[in-house]
Formats: structure tokens, sequence, C-alpha cells
């Protein structure tokens, strides 16, 4: 196996664009490494720790920037993120064990891209922007195009992922995520769901829902988020618009989980995230 | 391929070569002979290899090799002043936390951590920094009494 521990990202993409496919890039290693050792060895390894400028938590123009190189550690005791993205902070709380989050890369867990990642469905609701840098320049990318499989993203082989762009969601939407597993923050979660809510004088202004574990790649419920738009939230409402978001998953039968049951916890966790959020942001029960 | 590892471990400065995917946990136990740092799951699941790594308790066996250049490691060897053991270490002993102790060596790294943030750890706090560590022989009431224990000694 060869190694390659690049200075910049332009020695980064010329190390990748020469090695394509068989080249694996490496930053935190709670995933890569476990691959190489049961799975399979890559015939070169791409350590890109080493690359200033890719890591930290910024606010600028209405938005945070969190560097590629960003420990899940560092997103959880950030002020900034607890305060301006709780979604997410939620998310980096409850994600794996703390030797995990004080190794583990936000880019990592983005360019896994598993359905399961924790991070994942609250960045989708939160409308996140993925800068990645090729060798014929930079493109950025949405989060509703960025996922294209399991373990496929728009980075692609050749590419490196910068950055992520998050704008700040407008003041007085509440969000939540909600994980469910049967060993805690430890466990692949069986089914996430990130909600996103929004209120105003005559209901919900805007719902944004992400579901993870339960399609080829983390999803939104769009046609959940629309039934939910300009209604206030009633009882009656919660109860079809989790039945719909359980209809918008497709998800699969494996040893964490039947179809059925995971279709049966994404309705649950909708109703109950939409619920909470509600209250928060509007202070009513759902009646 | 050979990657060189300039690295102080225990206040001790190591350079020697590694094969480049040698974990650090491969690292300290094969290459360095110690063997306190203890092999388990060998996926970052249940912290039998927990090092604390530029201040911070890291899984060992998920971490590259070549990620301890240039970084201060202490392992569980680091620990004793002579013949003195931690008050972490003693704790352990004096609440009777070490059961088979396998685990123990991650435990007492998480347990030193978290002594290190905070010298009055909450509830909150103890859950936080040994949930990355699992003890087959289900001990763990008395690890937390040897954490409340070793946290009114230091």
């Amino acid at each position: 196996m060869e190694y390659f521990e690049p200075k910049s990202i332009g020695d980064a993409l010329s190390v990748l664009a020469k090695h394509g496919a068989e080249a694996k890039v490496i930053a935190g290693g709670t995933d890569v490494m476990v691959d190489i050792k049961f799975k399979e060895e890559p015939s070169a390894l791409v350590n890109i720790k080493k690359i200033s400028g890719l890591s930290g938590i910024s606010e600028s123009g209405g938005a945070i920037r969190i560097g590629a190189l960003t420990t899940i550690r560092e997103i959880e005791t950030s002020s900034l993120i607890r305060e301006k993205l709780p979604v997410l902070w939620e998310a980096s709380h409850q994600f794996a064990s703390l030797q995990v989050r004080n190794t583990a890369t936000l880019g990592g867990n983005i360019c896994r891209a598993s359905p399961s990642g924790e991070t994942l469905t609250p960045l989708l609701v939160l409308n996140a922007t993925a800068i990645c840098a090729f060798s014929d320049g930079e493109r950025s990318e949405p989060f509703s195009s960025f996922f294209q499989g399991p373990g496929k993203s728009a980075v692609g082989a050749k590419g490196l992922l910068k950055e992520i762009e998050i704008p700040i969601p407008a003041a007085g939407s509440k969000g939540v995520y909600l994980k469910h597993a049967v060993r805690g923050a430890m466990d692949i979660a069986m089914v996430g769901v990130a909600v996103l809510l929004a209120a105003n004088g005559s209901g919900v202004q805007e719902a944004r829902i992400g579901l993870g574990a339960v399609a080829p790649t983390p999803v939104r419920a769009p046609k959940t988020e629309a039934l939910l738009k300009g209604k206030p939230l009633t009882a009656a409402l919660l109860k079809e618009a989790g039945t719909l978001s359980g209809s918008e998953a497709s998800p699969i039968s494996d040893q964490r989980s039947s179809a059925e049951n995971r279709r049966w916890i994404v309705e649950a966790l909708t109703r109950r995230g939409l619920a909470q959020t509600w209250k928060a942001a509007t202070g009513k029960e759902v009646a | 391929m050979f990657v060189p590892i300039n690295t102080t471990i225990n206040g001790k400065i190591y350079s020697v070569s590694a094969e480049a995917e040698t974990s650090l946990l491969e690292f300290l136990r094969d290459v360095l002979e110690l063997k306190g740092t203890k092999l388990c799951c060998n996926t970052g699941e249940c912290g039998a290899c927990t090092v604390i790594h530029n201040g911070k308790p890291i899984n060992s066996c998920v971490t590259m090799a070549a990620d301890a250049n240039g970084a201060q490691i202490t392992t569980v060897e680091g620990l004793a002043d002579g013949d003195k053991l931690h008050p972490v270490q003693q704790a352990f002993i004096d609440t009777g936390a070490v059961q088979c102790g396998y685990c123990t060596p991650g435990f007492i790294m998480s347990v030193k951590a978290l002594l290190d943030r905070t010298k009055k750890p909450t509830a909150a706090d103890i859950e936080e920094a040994v949930s990355g560590n699992i003890c087959r022989c289900t001990g763990y009431n008395k690890i937390v009494d040897a954490i409340h224990l070793a946290a009114s000694k230091l």
C-alpha cells in the first residue's frame, strides 16, 4: 500500500487524479481503519489531515461554515453551533462515543454517505451546501443532490470535500433530531428523523423533514412538508403527517430492524418531532 | 510502505518506522511492546484501547499510527509515579472496580481524561466520559464509585 500525506488541496487532488478509485482518502479514520482491517486494503491511502485550512467553524453573511476536518466533538462543544444550529448540535451529541467524536470528522461522516450517518439528516433539513474541490475547480453541491447512494456522493473518487456551508435558519424556527437505536448513541440508528419547523399566525410556515436510515440515501419527505404548509398543527393533521412521512420512506429489512418496523418508527418520530418543534415555535401543544 | 513516526509517549520520545496501515494500537503493542493498552473489538466500539492523544481520549485501534507524529500520547503505563499508582488507578482498586480487568486500562484512561477536563464531574459528565467503554463483567456501579473516589482525591 502506498501512503500519501499531501500538504495542500492541490497535492491531494493530484494524488487522487493519478490513483482514482484505487485510492482511499482518510481523515479521522474511525470508518476507514475498520475497512482496512476487515474489508479491503486500498492500494493507496491519502491522509488529508496535514492540509491546513480545512478545519474550523465560522460565521459570515448569514451562514455558518464548517471545515471538512472539523471533528464531531468540536461541533458538539461549539457555542455557535449550539445557539444557531441546535439540530446539528443534537446529532453531534448523539454521535457514537466521546473517543470517536474526538477523532471522527464532519467531512468523513458526509463522504461516507451512509444512509444512517448521524449528521446527514440535520444538514439536509438545514439546506446545507457541500463545497468540493476538483482538479478543474471548485463546485458547490446542495445536499438535496449530494448523495447518490450508499457510499456514493458528488465528491466521487477524484474530488475532495472542503467545507459545508449552512444558512442560519430564520429566527424563531425550531429544530430537533430524533434517533431511534437500541443501544443509545453508540449504536447505528435504526431510524433518524430531523425536523425543522417555522410557524406564523396561521400555522406551519415551513416544515422540513429529513429521514435517515430508511432509503439508499438520507432523504427529505416533500409530500409531508407540502401537506403541513400553511396549516395549524392539529392532532388530526399530525397523525396524517406521520402516516404520509412513513409512506415517503423506502426502508429495507436488516439485522437492526424489519422494513415494516422502520416505517412505523418513521411515523412515530415524525409525529414526535413535529409536536416538539411546534410547541417550541408557538408555545402551544398540538390540539 | 513504511512511514517514519516521531512521537512522545508517556514523556519519552520515540522515532520508529511502521507500515502505513498500522493502527496506533498495533504500534503501541507490537512495535513498542507497550502491552498495557488492550486490543478487544478492534473497530472503535468498546474502548479497551483508549489512550490520551494531545489531551483527548481516543480509540487507538481506529487511529493511524502516522497520526501519532508530533503528538503527545499517554497510555496506562504513563500514569504511575514509580511505585505509587495514579489516584485513578488506586481508586479502581479501592472500590473493587476491577473484575476480569481487561477493560480497566481503557476505563482508566477515559477517567483520567475526564478528571483532567473537570475536577468535579457531574453524573452526566461521568456517563459521557465512559459510555464509550464497555465492561463485559458489567461492573459499572463500582466503576462509577471509583470515579467519584478518584475525583475526591484529586
